[in-house]
C-alpha cells in the first residue's frame, strides 16, 4: 500500500515537473538576447519601471531621490535596484558635487537591448512571459 | 541689431522684432495661461523657421506630455529629437544647476551635439525648494541664468503664479531683476468672459510695445492680437470701462 502511494506521488512529481518544464520552455521562446537581459539585468519589476523610466527619458540625469518621485516610488524601493542597474551596466552612476546620480549608461549595445526590450514590451505575450521569468527569478 | 524671433503673431511686434540674443526672458502666468505653449512655439520656431535646433529642460512634466502637447499644434517633437534638432531632458533644478556649472557637464555636452541656440526652462518656480533664503535663491538662479548665457543660449523661463486674477501676492520679484526681458501672461474678465492678456513689463536693451495685448491660444499656437481699448484696469484681472472710470471720477459727484 505505502508501495503504491509513493509511486503515485512519484507519478504525480514527474508531471508536475514535466508541466513546469513544458512551461518554461513555451516561456524561454524569445529572443535569447531580451531573455538573457531578462534574467540578469531586468529582474524584478521595480528594475523593470526603473529601464522604462530612463529609455523614456535617455537624457536624465538625477539623484536617486528625484528618480524615486519621477517612477512614484520611494527611495528605499528604488536604492538597491538602481545600484544593481549600474552594477550591471545598464546605468551609470556618477558624482555632481556631492550628489551621486544616474544616468543611462552610453554602450549602444546596451541601449539597443533596452530598445528592443521596451518594444517587445508592448506585445502582451511577451509581457506575460517576462512576469513569469521575473517571478520565477524572484523565488529563486 | 539682431533678434531672436519667437514666431509669436503680435509677440514679435511687441519686442521690436523678437528677444535679443543670448538673453534670459521670463513668462510669468497663472495655470493654463499658456506659459509652456508659449515656449515651445519659441523653440518650435527656432527649430523649422531659424534653423535654430533647441533645448527643454523640465523640472515636471515628462518628454511624452511635451509629444503630446506639440502634437495638437501640428508640431512634431518626436520627429525632431530623432533628427537631432530638440533635446527634452527632465531633470531637476539642483542637479542641473550642478552639471552646468562643471565642466563638460551632461547638459553643455547635449548643447555641444545638437549645436542649441534656444532653451525652454519649465518652470523656474522649481528652484525655489532649493532655497528659502531670497538671497541665496537669487544668487542660485542668477548662476544658473549666466550658465546658460555662456553656453550661448537664448533662454525662455517659465514662471507660475499663485492668483488666477489680478496681481499674485508673495512671488519674489528677485527673478524680474535677473532677466532681461518679463513678460506677464493674465486671465482677465470682461462681461462675464475670461480672456487672457499678455504684457512685455521689461525689455532691457530695447525698446518695446507697452500695451496691453489680448492673446489666444489658437490650433497653431499663440496669437497675440489687438490690445484691449477703452478700458483700464487690465491686469488687475476684472477691467472697467474707461467711460464708466469717468462716470465715476466725475459725473456723479
Amino acid at each position: 500500500m505505502e508501495e503504491v502511494e509513493l509511486r503515485r506521488i512519484f507519478m504525480e512529481e514527474k508531471m508536475n515537473e514535466k508541466e513546469l518544464d513544458l512551461t518554461g520552455r513555451l516561456m524561454a521562446d524569445m529572443d535569447p538576447g531580451l531573455l538573457d537581459f531578462l534574467q540578469t539585468k531586468v529582474n524584478s519589476f521595480v528594475k523593470w519601471d526603473l529601464v522604462r523610466f530612463f529609455h523614456d527619458n535617455p537624457h536624465t540625469t538625477d539623484t536617486a531621490d528625484n528618480i524615486a518621485r519621477y517612477a512614484g516610488r520611494s527611495i528605499d524601493t528604488i536604492r538597491t535596484e538602481l545600484a544593481d542597474l549600474t552594477r550591471d551596466g545598464v546605468l551609470e552612476e556618477n558624482q555632481l558635487g556631492e550628489m551621486t546620480v544616474y544616468s543611462l549608461a552610453p554602450d549602444p549595445h546596451t541601449r539597443n537591448l533596452l530598445e528592443q526590450f521596451v518594444r517587445a514590451s508592448d506585445d502582451r505575450q511577451f509581457r506575460v512571459k517576462a512576469i513569469y521569468h521575473i517571478i520565477r527569478g524572484t523565488r529563486q | 541689431m539682431e533678434r531672436v524671433k519667437t514666431g509669436i503673431p503680435g509677440l514679435d511686434e511687441m519686442l521690436q522684432g523678437g528677444f535679443l540674443p543670448q538673453t534670459a526672458n521670463l513668462i510669468e502666468g497663472a495655470p493654463g495661461t499658456g506659459k509652456t505653449t508659449l515656449g515651445m512655439q519659441f523653440i518650435y520656431h527656432g527649430i523649422v523657421a531659424c534653423g535654430e535646433p533647441g533645448l527643454i529642460l523640465t523640472f515636471e512634466e515628462f518628454p511624452q506630455q511635451y509629444y503630446n502637447d506639440a502634437t495638437n499644434f501640428g508640431w512634431d517633437f518626436r520627429q525632431m529629437e530623432r533628427e537631432g534638432k530638440l533635446r527634452i531632458v527632465m531633470t531637476s533644478p539642483e542637479v542641473s544647476k550642478a552639471d552646468l556649472e562643471a565642466v563638460g557637464g551632461r547638459i553643455e555636452g547635449l548643447i555641444q551635439e545638437t549645436r542649441a541656440k534656444r532653451v525652454l526652462v519649465d518652470s523656474i518656480s522649481h528652484f525655489e525648494r532649493l532655497s528659502e533664503e531670497p538671497t541665496q535663491l537669487r544668487s542660485i538662479i542668477h548662476s544658473f541664468v549666466n550658465a546658460l548665457k555662456r553656453e550661448g543660449l537664448t533662454t525662455v523661463l517659465t514662471r507660475e503664479s499663485i492668483a488666477l486674477l489680478g496681481d499674485s501676492e508673495g512671488t519674489d520679484d528677485a527673478l524680474a531683476f535677473l532677466v532681461d526681458t518679463y513678460i506677464l501672461l493674465r486671465y482677465v474678465e470682461i462681461e462675464s468672459a475670461i480672456r487672457k492678456a499678455l504684457l512685455v513689463l521689461k525689455m532691457r536693451g530695447s525698446n518695446h510695445d507697452r500695451g496691453i495685448r489680448q492673446f489666444e491660444i489658437t490650433s497653431r499656437g499663440i496669437d497675440v492680437r489687438a490690445p484691449f481699448e477703452g478700458r483700464e484696469g487690465i491686469m488687475s484681472g476684472s477691467p472697467r470701462r474707461m467711460v464708466d472710470s469717468f462716470v465715476q471720477a466725475f459725473v456723479r459727484r
